[in-house]
């Protein structure tokens, strides 16, 4: 995969949620093309598709139609256990409601993805220590999700996300559930990771005050990409990557 | 995924929900307890017969005159004799023919009465008659000896005195027979060691005398029974209609083997019906396993969710909740099984048959005998080991399937 290859691009993308006997289509043909090391957000109103396009870009979800590239691999030719590995390899996760396993502390939610394949259990806690230590969390690696704040949770789930040094990071309204303070310090912590190890985010939000952080906005609507509007030019590299 | 960390996983997801693993587990210890204690009890009692029976030997026929119950003639009822020796003997393949004398006593010893046997029987060839009869102290007295005896070791040790020697060799025993008034003495020139019983005796309450003296002292030429030795289990069959052709219903013929092969075959079958009980239990244990697995699945579907998004597979997904079911299975069959062999000596004492019907399997009439002891054979140990991390793994099947088959995005928008 050459360094000019696209992080992800998709062509003419239809998704379809059958109901019944009735059809809801939520995506209406999107193509995007998304950079390596870019930073970009999605927009749009509820049930403008913008989560579905999200879960697309992830192979979290199929499209319906239309080609899916992730790192130069066209997912739809995938079965679940190559996906499966596409998102353990490739991909990292983070969500409004940070989806972390509650009766795990922090570090070993962090482990998990590592845990999928097979890392030994030293190098498995030493990475992930490093990551929580990263996002500000050393000390309190042996707390459950309950025992910490809320802006402490999706600074847990950031690092489970990072642990496995995706290509690809996708988050759904990460900042949602978060106080203007945590929301600024995940925000910075996002953008520090994509400027020094060129890892690229897709964002969904409806927070302008993130959207403004990132490189792109893409504006969704019923279906369809209504807008796309480049605020600044993807700074990767800038330092050495680790 | 390492096998360590599946086991790792699914302990915590199993103490994450104490009480309902908890339950779950007791299901399937009381299924592999309850078997493993109802089949090892009635294997034990088995062995047990078996062995008593074994004292006799598989090729020993039994003869007794059939009193007056069976005779339709007119005459009384019918008695073996001297004069039956000859022709039970002339039959082929038999061996030897052994007449025996039996009659009840009360016996006083140390000022205490034991009830016992007198028995009149060749004493040269008891060791034969029951197998495995040795002597603790002293030694057998002449066959032609009239005045002497060995004892049974529950004569000379009986319960009524807790197990203390009342009788000593070269001391003096004197018994009454049934009712009457007078009393028999002999001398004791031998005690026997401990041994049980056997099909119709219970030599450790036996008083062994010579043949002659029992003819002389119960005053009959009547015999209470003739042992016939067949030179082989092969042809006891063939001795048994021999002598029926030649008494008619004149005599009860028992063979210690086929009342051992029917007593097998009648607790090869409680064992399999209380066996089955236990597998009816161990089911409903599954059935249990399967339920707890269903919810599990369905509570922790955004947990499924997550872990496909991070990059789990399928079978990962199925591993761990298959890995949490055999867990189940493996703790429930560990305890079951130990609870078992708690349960089987608890339970030694009350699985016995009566001893009513006229012939004694050990323990039923007596004290001093110990109840069976349990046969725990390493199949069914294996079995109520393995079986429940079988079922319990076939219960989780289906539940760890569905979990496996979730759909990652409606998993995670799951409340």
């Amino acid at each position: 995969m050459s360094r000019s290859a696209p992080g992800v691009q998709i062509i003419d993308v239809t998704k379809v949620y059958r109901v019944g006997h009735i059809d809801y289509p939520a995506l209406r043909g999107v193509s995007l093309r998304i950079e390596r090391g870019e930073l970009t957000c999605i927009m749009g109103p509820s049930g403008s598709g913008k989560s579905t396009l999200l879960n697309i870009i992830g192979a979290l979800d199929r499209a319906t139609s239309g080609r899916v590239i992730i790192g130069g691999v066209d997912i739809r030719k995938l079965n679940e256990d190559q996906l499966a590995l596409v998102r353990n390899r490739q991909v990292g996760f983070v969500y409004q409601s940070f989806n972390l396993i509650q009766r795990l502390t922090a570090i070993e939610n962090v482990e998990l993805p590592l845990i999928a394949r097979g890392t030994p259990e030293k190098v498995r806690k030493d990475r992930s220590l490093k990551l929580l230590g990263a996002v500000g969390l050393a000390s309190k690696r042996n707390k459950r999700p309950l025992e910490l704040s809320g802006g402490e949770q999706q600074r847990v789930a950031i690092a489970r996300a990072l642990v496995t040094q995706p290509a690809l990071v996708i988050a759904d309204e990460p900042t949602g559930n978060l106080d203007s303070k945590s929301t600024r310090e995940v925000l910075d912590y996002v953008v520090e990771v994509n400027r020094t190890s060129g890892t690229t985010f897709v964002i969904v939000t409806h927070n302008q005050e993130v959207a403004e952080r990132t490189h792109r906005i893409i504006s969704i609507r019923d279906g369809l990409i209504e807008k796309e509007q480049h605020l600044q030019r993807i700074d990767m590299y800038s330092k050495p990557s680790e | 995924m390492k096998a360590i960390d599946l086991l790792r996983l699914g302990a915590k997801a199993l103490l994450d929900r104490k009480v309902r693993s908890v339950l779950t587990i007791v299901g399937i210890m009381v299924g592999s307890a309850i078997i493993l204690a109802l089949v090892a009890s009635t294997s034990g009692l088995s062995a047990g017969v078996q062995a008593n029976i074994e004292k006799i030997g598989a090729n020993t026929i039994i003869v007794r005159g059939a009193g007056g119950q069976f005779t339709s003639g007119a005459t009384s009822s019918f008695q073996l004799s001297q004069q039956d020796l000859p022709q039970l003997k002339s039959i082929p393949d038999v061996i030897s023919v052994t007449p025996i004398y039996s009659r009840g006593v009360s016996v006083s010893v140390g000022g205490q009465t034991v009830s016992g046997s007198l028995v009149g029987v060749d004493l040269s060839v008891l060791p034969e008659l029951y197998k495995g009869i040795g002597l603790a102290e002293g030694s057998y007295p002449s066959p032609y000896d009239p005045t002497s005896a060995v004892i049974g070791n529950g004569i000379a040790f009986p319960v009524v005195a807790s197990g203390n020697q009342l009788v000593d060799v070269n001391q003096a025993v004197s018994m009454k027979i049934g009712t009457s008034k007078t009393s028999l003495t002999f001398l004791v020139k031998g005690i026997l060691a401990p041994y049980g019983s056997a099909l119709f005796a219970n030599v450790d309450e036996d008083i062994f005398v010579s043949l002659q003296a029992a003819q002389i002292l119960l005053k009959t030429p009547y015999y209470s029974s003739i042992y016939v030795a067949v030179d082989s289990t092969d042809n006891v069959a063939a001795v048994q209609t021999a002598i029926q052709t030649l008494y008619g219903t004149q005599v009860n013929i028992i063979n210690a083997g086929s009342i051992a092969s029917s007593i097998s075959a009648v607790t090869s079958q409680i064992t399999v019906f209380l066996g089955s009980i236990g597998s009816v239990v161990l089911f409903v244990a599954a059935i249990g396993i399967a339920n707890t697995m269903y919810v599990a699945v369905m509570e922790r579907t955004r947990e499924i969710g997550i872990l496909k998004a991070l990059g789990f597979k399928g079978a990962q997904i199925m591993g761990m909740f298959l890995t949490e079911a055999a867990i189940t299975g493996v703790v429930g069959g560990v305890l079951g099984t130990g609870l078992g062999f708690i349960l089987a000596y608890a339970m030694g004492g009350s699985l016995m048959f009566g001893g009513g019907g006229g012939f004694r399997f050990g323990g039923g009439s007596s004290a001093a005998t110990p109840p069976p002891t349990p046969v725990f054979s390493p199949e069914l140990i294996i079995f109520t080991l393995t079986f429940p991390v079988g079922m319990a793994i076939l219960a989780g099947l289906y539940p760890a399937w569905r979990a496996s088959k979730m759909n990652i995005v409606n998993a995670l928008k799951y409340e």
